[in-house]
């Protein structure tokens, strides 16, 4: 580091003091400029989502594309996201598709909203569908619309997802956490609403013959965690997501890239285009919460009364689903 | 650092630092010779660094021979050594897989023997958040209790792991012997120099294609605080020394400005096998894998053991990287 900007002929503990004075000039002067570098960047990528798509000149073309190229799969972000990976600016982005999928596409008939809870910590328990998490996204949004965006709940989603490319970084951007039971205590103890789907892949795996019945809650683990941590357990019943993606059989591909490869009406036969799910008609159906508080936390050790109260819930679960089941006209309508 | 903290009587008078040659090594040998009265550092490695701390006497100990854990026992006792720090890790793994098992697994083996035969009160080993393992069904925030699985094909890794075990083992046969043990993660920051931070530091950089793991760094100097804090007091346990924050690795990347080529795993598998191996006697996905999985760690024990970190991840991550621009410019 030079020492032009010190005065001559000064004694060996100012040049010291001068230098080091420069040597944090200059660190401050670098911090500076990468501040304005971000800014930049960042401030560029606020007014490109401002302004939508804008016109590139010419000559700037190629460098445009390999910016895009670049970038291709990880749309404009913050620069910030939350301990678990959520990104407020791709929520904001992805809230107006979830709105026109929750209202048009699927028609989302709600009840029972009186049920949920003001605030969290909470536990919302309901029956799962399909390989890809689409009803963990829609309870996820009729939440965030009976409550706060702030309130947004997270939704767990099954270990292979996570090691599905590209499905990995969205999910867990929109609020997708890896369904563990450490995750869970985290996330109660931040106080935030909690959407489990305790069938867990048995339940993504239902065929449609079995459509609507309800599997084994794993190993009572969602019971455990609500005695353990007295958080309310809100049982919701999803109608329509089941018929979303009819699973006709299961086939298991040598090599296993996937737990399975369902087999629908529209999936291997139009390639990536059968993955859309149908336009069926949804029914989320939110039931009493069940309060387990005054059981206390070492009632988590009695296994047979862990059982009982795990099939209690799920026969409250299929309760819903079949009164929504019972309500509705048909598939579609 | 350390400033205004006191530290109690349970500080040792004389500390060994053995790796002389790593970062860790280095900056503790030299923070702790720049200690008041009171604390007498003596620095062991198989031959004396080109700079070193003043005010630190150096034992030429080699770790690597069948005979070290007497020599080192030797040393210990003669200089009535009361705690020692073990560093003597590879900050990159080796093509040599032989000779890293024999410094890693081997060597920390003799140092615990010696530490036992001298009757040292304080043993501070450094180990890596690594040796948890990128695994797709890792939980968001591993906890020191949490089983270190590491990854199938990354050598330095799995011995470290075994290190760890056999650790384990000879502290709970040994009570009367303080072991504290520092998993820290990724290290940046100005001076550090690994095969991570040369990786990060290219201006364009192939990352695995369709994947974005949450990322947690930590800053060159809380790991050498963290360090100094775990052989002045008395902290015994596993801890993990990370910085606050997490942040995906695409957006790292961007801060930095950097461009970055998105490819397909078995692409990025083939192009950098052959270099990857040259260098570390590891395949890519040894490495590539900490890209492509979670495997961050909890560091709220830390935190309250050795004080709140200086840097966050970000902060780590811009202070490494003004400070390669700056070089740049030089």
């Amino acid at each position: 580091m030079n020492d032009d900007g010190s005065p001559k002929g000064t004694t060996s503990v100012e040049l010291l003091d001068a230098d080091r004075e420069s040597e944090l000039a200059a660190v401050r002067e670098a911090l500076a400029g990468l501040r304005r570098e971000i800014q930049l960047r960042f401030g560029a990528a606020e007014v490109a989502q401002a302004d939508g798509e804008r016109s590139v000149p010419a000559n700037e073309l190629f460098s445009e594309l390999r910016r895009r190229l670049s970038t291709l799969g990880m749309s404009e972000r913050s620069g910030e996201v939350d301990e678990f990976g959520m990104d407020e600016i791709v929520v904001r982005r992805a809230r107006p598709v979830l709105e026109l999928l929750y209202e048009r596409y699927w028609r989302v008939d709600l009840a029972g909203a009186e049920h949920l809870p003001e605030k969290g910590p909470c536990l919302l328990v309901a029956n799962r569908s399909g390989l890809l998490p689409y009803d963990g996204l829609m309870i996820t949004h009729a939440v965030e619309r009976l409550r706060s965006q702030s309130a947004r709940p997270r939704f767990f989603v099954a270990d292979w997802l996570m090691t599905l490319p590209f499905a990995q970084p969205y999910l867990a951007r929109l609020g997708g956490v890896r369904a563990c039971r450490e995750n869970a205590e985290r996330l109660l103890g931040a106080g935030h609403f909690v959407a489990v789907f305790p069938e867990g892949v048995k339940g993504a795996a239902k065929v449609f013959r079995d459509r609507y019945r309800l599997q084994r809650f794993g190993r009572g683990g969602v019971i455990r965690l609500a005695l353990e941590t007295g958080v309310p357990l809100v049982p919701i019943g999803i109608v329509g997501a089941e018929e979303a993606h009819p699973v006709l059989f299961k086939w298991t591909p040598p090599g296993r890239p996937l737990p399975f490869v369902p087999v629908t009406p529209t999936f291997p036969l139009l390639g990536p285009l059968g993955v859309l799910p149908l336009p069926t008609k949804w029914m989320i159906r939110i039931g009493a919460p069940v309060d387990l508080s005054e059981l206390g936390p070492q009632a988590a050790r009695d296994e047979l009364l862990l059982s009982r109260l795990t099939e209690d819930l799920r026969a409250e679960i299929q309760a819903l689903v079949d009164a929504g089941l019972h309500e509705r006209e048909g598939v579609w309508s | 650092m350390g400033a205004g903290v006191t530290f109690g009587v349970s500080a040792p008078g004389v500390i060994a630092v053995t790796g002389l040659h790593t970062f860790i090594g280095s900056q503790l040998t030299r923070r702790l010779a720049g200690r008041a009265a009171g604390v007498r550092v003596i620095g062991l490695d198989q031959r004396r660094p080109i700079r070193f701390a003043e005010g630190a006497r150096f034992a030429k100990v080699d770790l690597t021979r069948p005979t070290a854990d007497g020599d080192l026992a030797e040393v210990l006792a003669a200089e009535r050594v009361e705690a020692v720090v073990h560093t003597a890790f590879r900050t990159d793994p080796t093509p040599d897989l032989e000779l890293d098992h024999e410094l890693e697994t081997i060597g920390t083996r003799h140092v615990m023997n010696a530490c036992a035969a001298a009757k040292v009160k304080r043993l501070v080993i450094a180990s890596s958040t690594e040796l948890y393992g990128p695994r797709p069904d890792n939980p968001n925030f591993l906890t020191e209790r949490h089983p270190l699985r590491g990854h199938p094909h990354a050598h330095a890794v799995r011995d470290r792991i075994e290190m760890e075990a056999m650790l384990a083992d000879w502290s709970s046969r040994h009570p009367d012997v303080e072991v504290t043990v520092l998993r820290h993660c990724w290290i940046f920051g100005p001076s550090y120099w690994s095969r991570v931070t040369r990786y990060f530091a290219l201006p364009v950089l192939a990352v695995p294609l369709g994947f974005d793991p949450l990322m947690q760094l930590v800053h060159e100097d809380d790991v050498v605080n963290a360090f100094e804090r775990a052989v002045l007091q008395s902290c015994p346990g596993i801890y993990n020394v990370v910085g606050r924050g997490v942040l995906p690795v695409s957006t790292l990347l961007r801060l930095a400005g950097k461009q970055i080529w998105r490819l397909p795993g078995p692409v990025l598998h083939r192009l950098t096998y052959f270099p990857s191996q040259g260098q570390t006697g590891d395949p890519p996905d040894a490495f590539y894998d900490y890209l492509r999985y979670l495997w961050v760690a909890d560091g709220q024990r830390g935190w309250e053991a050795f004080g709140e970190p200086v840097y966050s991840t970000r902060e780590a991550w811009i202070s490494f990287v003004s400070s390669r621009r700056m070089r740049r410019y030089r």
